[in-house]
């Protein structure tokens, strides 16, 4: 037999005979191959390490009340309205409370821009008045250097009299 | 009628619950609890999120009870929605890392419940210590391979199966168990 080591299309056959679903001609071929074969018995010997590591690993007990939680719930959803077991499917599990909590918001908004229309132009105001103040500003600046001009041309004429 | 004598018995129950026999429901959820949970917990690693999670399952099962139809191996089906979940969960990041050391202490308690096989305090530590090493080999693969290695390791799917349920080729899923072997051969090896 082509060697599983060297050929990448009989590698599955080690993986098989570690777990032992190999069919019994299968797996004699394979270990007369092993036999003389050093990569390979290395290699089924690191993965039988690995099928015993993974062994040890137990899952948790299930809690007793699974079934009595998962009824609970189904009860839920055959008391639920029509359009909620429509949309619920599509809707991720973490983005359920989300949606709830961004109508309850967007209520709340509404609410705020109905009972307040005029506030929200109030910022546009005050740029018009910073950029006027701006204008009067610099053109003040541009009146007091032409003003500053005026004696510094003319303090040395007066120090030579 | 031949078609009919050809389903496999958990799609005979579905098609049950289908037609409204809320016990072949019962009977369906008594026979893969526990696998879909293990699978769930050993993808999340986190007890709490695996029920509620594997709880998920059952509930669209149920959902999508009355547009059934036996296409595929129930188990396909099923582990295909707790795959599908399990993946959306790790990718979201809820699963909270806190829980793993209570859950190695609760499973040590349950190995010192058993009077006949009572291990010393260094067997227990020994143990907790590898348990804790296959662990983390597992959650460092990538979460398809780990999905592949989880069910052909505990679920015990052939390769056409687990190719189904991953949506993918066989040849894909034998390069992803090589490739996730080939790892935890590098990561657990020296555990023997």
């Amino acid at each position: 037999m082509e060697c599983p080591v060297q050929s990448r299309d009989n590698a599955d056959l080690l993986l098989a005979y570690c777990a032992r679903k190999l069919d019994p001609e299968t797996a004699a071929v394979l270990e007369r191959h092993m036999e003389h074969c050093a990569p390979c018995r290395a290699f089924g010997e690191a993965q039988k390490a690995v099928w015993t590591a993974l062994d040890t690993w137990e899952a948790m007990p299930v809690t007793e009340d699974f079934d009595r939680r998962l009824h609970v719930r189904i009860a839920q959803e055959e008391n639920r309205g029509y359009w909620s077991r429509l949309v619920r499917p599509w809707l991720p599990l973490n983005f359920r409370p989300a949606l709830s909590l961004a109508a309850a918001s967007v209520v709340v908004l509404v609410a705020f821009l109905v009972q307040s229309p005029q506030s929200a132009p109030q910022p546009a105001e005050v740029e018009i008045v910073d950029a006027e103040q701006v204008e009067r500003v610099l053109d003040d600046l541009e009146m007091l250097r032409q003003v500053n001009l005026v004696p510094k041309v003319e303090a040395p004429a007066v120090q030579a009299m | 009628m031949v078609a009919a004598a050809a389903l496999e018995p958990d799609a005979e129950l579905m098609l049950r619950v289908k037609d409204g026999d809320a016990a072949s429901f019962a009977l369906l959820l008594e026979r893969h609890r526990i696998q879909v949970i293990h699978f769930v917990y050993r993808m999340v690693l986190n007890q709490a999120v695996a029920e509620e999670l594997a709880q998920e399952v059952f509930l669209r099962v149920y959902r999508a009870r009355l547009s059934y139809e036996p296409t595929a191996k129930f188990t396909t089906w099923l582990f295909r929605i707790a795959m599908h979940l399990a993946l959306n969960c790790l990718r979201d990041g809820r699963v909270e890392r806190s829980q793993e050391s209570l859950d190695l202490e609760t499973q040590d308690t349950a190995a010192r419940q058993v009077p006949d096989r009572r291990p010393t305090v260094e067997q227990n530590l020994v143990g907790q210590v590898k348990l804790a090493e296959v662990r983390r080999a597992i959650e460092a693969l990538p979460a398809k391979q780990r999905a592949a290695v989880l069910m052909h390791k505990y679920q015990e799917m052939e390769y056409s199966q687990i190719a189904r349920v991953l949506n993918c080729s066989e040849s894909a899923v034998k390069s992803l168990l090589f490739r996730a072997y080939e790892t935890l051969r590098a990561r657990l090896a020296h555990l023997a």
